[in-house]
């Protein structure tokens, strides 16, 4: 962590004691986590360990009840305009309208984001993603593996600084799944930072630098992928788990 | 500004292309507007009543429900696949959302209000035609009142399972008395009176519609916010 509690021009994602309560429900209990350009995380954890609490927040869809974050510099309580335009989420909705086309979904999304030459900026990243043959039909008639290659295309279509990606395997079949893999790929090695939450333990290693495990509201563990035994990191990872419940249950 | 005024005109742009395909709210909208004032006219003997006395008050049911059937399915779509939340990262001013869902559906009603007129007219048999212009100022002003409203109440009713009861209970009440001085006026008119003699109720109507936009602009961003 930062000695002054501020990032470094070198973070891109710096979060610090950030707390999220709903009512008596605490879904965040103080998370510190930090990130640098380029790197990857991956965040493990149970349902209810407040993982996509903790997405929405950064992502200023939801705002902390007490803590600071910044992405890319800009803190998230602002929640400005240019913060946003430093992010691309991919998440288990779409984010987009089933009766226009994908060409129509990304031109929208292009044009919100200020971009210039929307139509054309569009099309490329779905050329990139694969459905250029498919740019005219209504995203309602997609695969669910196409429409999350769309969902990629609509969250990098900015060309984000950071991308969130909030359990992207979720309901994708095995080829679906390595597509969506190889996208996540090519990504990373543009040097792209990202942060996935997922519960699928070996996709969720092989590409990250970083890992860390949530339970609980709280950081039960983080560190650096090399440092950690991938072939008894299930093991270990149950056991982080059911270590933060003890922890809990005592205060 | 300049930015501002462009994602109003894309999110406007956006519900208007979806809607030429779909063509779903305006359909519906429409259908019911059309069905209320047939079941009036069906229930009044116009030989007996006179048609300038109960017909302002059913062109006004019909404009109310009909839109309010607009509104729910607004943001409906909105959160279908979570597009709401798509809008919301975009680098976009929580404020430029409301206006742009505002303004949609002020089109869509408008236009569904203009279509209705001569309906209203052949069914009722009343003159609108002579004070066209002025009904139309009268109609514009009380739509503005129910879709500035009705748009942040949308918003808000979205995120409860029971939208489509709770938008119509929190809508009606507050809305009254922009309806009451529409439908107040819309009957003066077409009595004969002139719009210059109605400016008290011109003025009333103007003020809700500007203190309705002020709450709208102070809250959405709370409202929008999970």
């Amino acid at each position: 962590m930062s000695e002054n509690g501020l990032p470094s021009p070198n973070h891109i994602l710096f979060v610090k004691a950030l707390r999220k309560t709903f009512g008596l429900i605490q879904a965040l209990r103080g998370i510190d986590l930090e990130l640098f350009k380029g790197e990857f995380l991956t965040i493990f954890g149970p349902n209810g360990a407040g993982k996509t609490t903790l997405i929405k927040i950064l992502s200023s869809l939801a705002k902390p009840t007490s803590g600071t974050a910044y992405i890319a510099g800009f803190n998230i309580e602002d929640a400005n305009p240019q913060m946003r335009s430093q992010i691309g989420v991919i998440s288990h909705a779409s984010y987009l309208y089933d009766n226009l086309s994908a060409l129509e979904n990304l031109v929208f999304y292009a044009k919100m984001h200020r971009l210039e030459n929307p139509e054309e900026r569009a099309a490329q990243v779905i050329d990139e993603m694969g459905l250029k043959a498919r740019m005219h039909d209504p995203v309602g008639v997609f695969s669910r593996g196409m429409t999350q290659r769309l969902s990629i295309a609509r969250a990098i279509i900015n060309n984000p600084a950071i991308l969130f990606l909030d359990e992207p395997y979720t309901g994708l079949d095995q080829h679906a799944s390595e597509n969506l893999k190889e996208r996540l790929s090519v990504l990373r090695d543009a040097k792209r930072s990202i942060v996935m939450i997922t519960h699928d333990i070996p996709r969720g290693l092989e590409m990250c630098d970083r890992v860390a495990i949530m339970a609980d509201g709280k950081k039960a563990f983080m560190g650096h992928v090399d440092d950690v035994d991938k072939n008894s990191f299930e093991g270990f990872y149950y056991q982080t788990i059911a270590n933060s419940r003890v922890d809990k249950n005592r205060k | 500004m300049k930015a501002y005024l462009a994602q109003i005109g894309t999110i406007i742009w956006k519900d208007v292309l979806s809607e030429l395909k779909t063509k779903e709210l305006f359909a519906s909208m429409f259908i019911f507007a059309v069905l209320s004032i047939l079941i009036f006219i069906f229930s009044i003997n116009l030989s007996i009543v006179n048609a300038n006395d109960v017909g302002p008050g059913v062109l006004w049911v019909a404009f109310i429900f009909s839109g309010t059937l607009g509104l729910n399915r607004s943001f409906t779509l909105e959160k279908e696949n979570g597009c709401l939340q798509g809008m919301m990262l975009s680098p976009v001013d929580r404020t430029a959302i409301y206006f742009g869902k505002m303004i949609s559906n002020l089109l869509f009603l408008s236009i569904m209000e203009v279509l209705i007129l001569p309906v209203f007219m052949i069914f009722f048999n009343v003159d609108i035609i002579s004070v066209l212009f002025s009904l139309l100022l009268v109609i514009f002003l009380g739509s503005i009142g129910f879709c500035v409203l009705g748009t942040l109440l949308s918003s808000l009713a979205s995120n409860l399972k029971t939208r489509e009861i709770m938008l119509p209970i929190l809508l009606y009440p507050l809305v009254t008395p922009v309806v009451i001085g529409s439908v107040n006026m819309t009957s003066r008119l077409l009595a004969g009176e002139k719009l210059a003699d109605m400016t008290k109720w011109i003025g009333l109507i103007s003020c809700f519609d500007i203190v309705f936009l002020a709450v709208s602009i102070m809250t959405i961003d709370h409202i929008l916010e999970e």
